[in-house]
Order: structure tokens, then sequence, then C-alpha cells
């Protein structure tokens, strides 16, 4: 598979359709995002994040080249993408965030295997277009369930529980693709007490979870980072049944529609600096 | 954001959201006592006593253990 999806960029790179691709990159054994600019580069460590015995490594590279797009304006990025990526994409084009999308970047995508969609239970583990891979079967929703299954106090008892562990670092929100304000409601000491630790629950989590609404894609990403190991996306997905209930809308799915939590702000593909 | 109240286990009859004009005084009033009338007979909210009672510490010594 990786073969398929490095050559596919190798000719991308050496056609000149894309200047520069963000992908991943294995350095001793560690693996991080990384810029390839030179079709030889590829040769060096290009990795799919997969690393024997670990479940492969993700980073949100989307939210990546939301930076690096705005940082050069005049090139065009190649960006490889999972099927929670393209969703990621499809998000922040949507919020503004990736000025001029449709010629800034291609998008390599490939498919993920049957037991990474089953491990962070995806709801689709491929991109629209696959350079490589088998499209695995999506994975339906059961955490919600477990939760909606129990009665009101016994689910402020879980929530109680799985809240108390939390440490406040911040890494549901960083890694967060789709998390890209300037200023976060969660470092405002008016409305959240700010220096608690545990911070003030539940509303710091139901505030993170509020956010969410209309934006999550779904990428298990904060679940997988988070030290305490609190099902935050559990959270996210009711926000996401709630949304599709009660205003139709489904986040990282592609087309002009606009997501019911901005419909008054611009058009897809304004820019402000303001924002 | 009620349906998520529900979910994280408060319950959604503690949340109320309604629009009155600022020209509408006595109707503000009115919804306000119902609520607090409402409120009122419902008691305590379980995540007061948690907040109050519970020190810093106690998640996590719980974890531990």
């Amino acid at each position: 598979m990786i073969e398929q999806v490095r050559e596919h960029v190798r000719k991308l790179l050496t056609d000149g359709q894309i200047s520069a691709f963000l992908g991943l990159r294995n350095q001793d054994g560690n693996i991080a995002p990384h810029i390839f600019e030179k079709p030889e580069d590829l040769d060096e460590g290009f990795t799919l994040g997969d690393v024997e015995g670990r479940p492969p490594a993700r980073y949100p590279l989307a939210k990546l080249l939301m930076t690096i797009v705005s940082a050069d304006p005049d090139k065009k990025f190649g960006i490889l993408v999972r099927g929670c990526d393209e969703r990621a994409l499809y998000e922040l084009v949507r919020w503004n965030q990736l000025p001029g999308a449709a010629y800034r970047f291609v998008k390599v995508g490939f498919a993920c295997p049957q037991e990474l969609a089953d491990e962070h239970e995806c709801r689709k583990p491929f991109p629209d277009e696959c350079v490589a891979g088998e499209k695995a079967q999506p994975v339906m929703n059961a955490s919600v369930k477990e939760i909606d299954a129990k009665a009101l106090p016994e689910r402020l008892e879980y929530w109680s529980r799985v809240f108390d562990r939390c440490v406040k670092c911040y890494g549901c929100r960083d890694i967060c693709p789709v998390c890209f304000c300037n200023v976060c409601t969660l470092e405002e000491n008016a409305l959240i007490r700010t220096g608690d630790l545990p911070p003030e629950n539940p509303i710091f989590h139901l505030t993170r979870a509020a956010h969410m609404a209309g934006r999550c894609i779904d990428c298990n990403l904060c679940t997988e980072v988070c030290p305490a190991e609190i099902p935050l996306r559990t959270l996210y997905k009711k926000v996401a049944e709630i949304v599709q209930e009660d205003f139709g809308y489904v986040t990282g799915e592609p087309g002009d529609a606009k997501s019911p939590l901005n419909f008054l702000g611009p058009d897809p593909g304004h820019t402000s600096a303001h924002d | 954001m009620r349906k998520l109240l529900a979910f994280s286990g408060v319950d959604p009859e503690r949340l109320l959201l309604k629009w009155v004009s600022s020209a509408e005084g006595p109707r503000f009033a009115q919804v306000v006592t119902e609520f607090t009338e409402k409120i009122r007979i419902l008691g305590p909210s379980p995540l007061a006593d948690s907040r109050t009672a519970k020190q810093p510490t106690a998640g996590m010594a719980s974890e531990a253990s």
C-alpha cells in the first residue's frame, strides 16, 4: 500500500502539480508530520504512520495544512488523508479556514484497515478517492447507546467520575483538527474558573462539547491523546447526533451546505484578518 | 443544550431558554418567577453537592485506589 502512495506522491511532485507534500515521516522510529519538498525526499522515512506492533500514528494533518497554506500563499500542497483527515478538510473549508481550498491542495487518500476502523469506531474509514488500500466496513456508533441506556443519576455519576480525572492539559483541544479559534472559551476565567484541578466540572467538558456541535468530525484523536482516558468522543458523538436530529446536518461531508452554527457568517471562501 | 445535559445526567428541566424583549418587563418577571418556582420544586441540583463538598484531590485519590 505504501509503495502505491509513495509513487503517486512522487509523480505529483515530479510533474510539478504540487510544490510540497504534507505527510508523515519516520525518523529513528519516531513518526511526525513532515513536509516533503523533493521527490527524492520520499525515499527517506516516508510512512503512512504504521509501526509494527503499535496502532498507526495519526496527526491532525488538516489543521497543520491550515497553518502551512497561510504561511506560504503561493504554493500548492499535497496532503496525506485518511477518511477522518478528509472530513476535517471539508469542515475547515466550510468554516473558511482554508482560503482558496480548491486550488491550494491535492488530497492523496488511502483506506484504513478494518482493525483500525473497529478500534476507532470509524463511520467512514476511507476518503472519497483512494490511491491505495481496501475500503473497510464503516463501524456503527455503540458507545452513545451505552450511555443512553443508563438512568439520569447513573449518567451523572458516570460522567462526574470520568471528568474528575481531567488534568486540564488541553490536549483534546490542541489535537483537535477543527479547533481553530484564536480565543478559547476554555481559558476565559469569567466563563470557566481557571486554575482549578480538576477543572470546574461538568462545565469545562460540556462547554467544549457544545463547541463541537456541527464541527466534530469524529476522528477520535481527542480520546486517543487524553492522558486520563476520558471518553470525550462519546460525548461529541452525542452532540453530533443532536445536531443531526435538530438541524439535519452531518459534519465532514463535501458540498456547499453551511454548518447550522455558522450560517450567519460569510460564505465559504471568504477570509478575514479578524476571524 | 438540554439534550446534552440529559446525556450527561443533568435534568434538562433545569435549563430554560426564552426570548424576552427589553420592552416586555412584566413578561420577563413572569418567566423568571415561574422558572424559579419550578427549580424550587425540583430541589437542589445534584451538582451543587459535588462542587461544594468535594476536595480538589478527591477524584485523583479514588482513581489511585
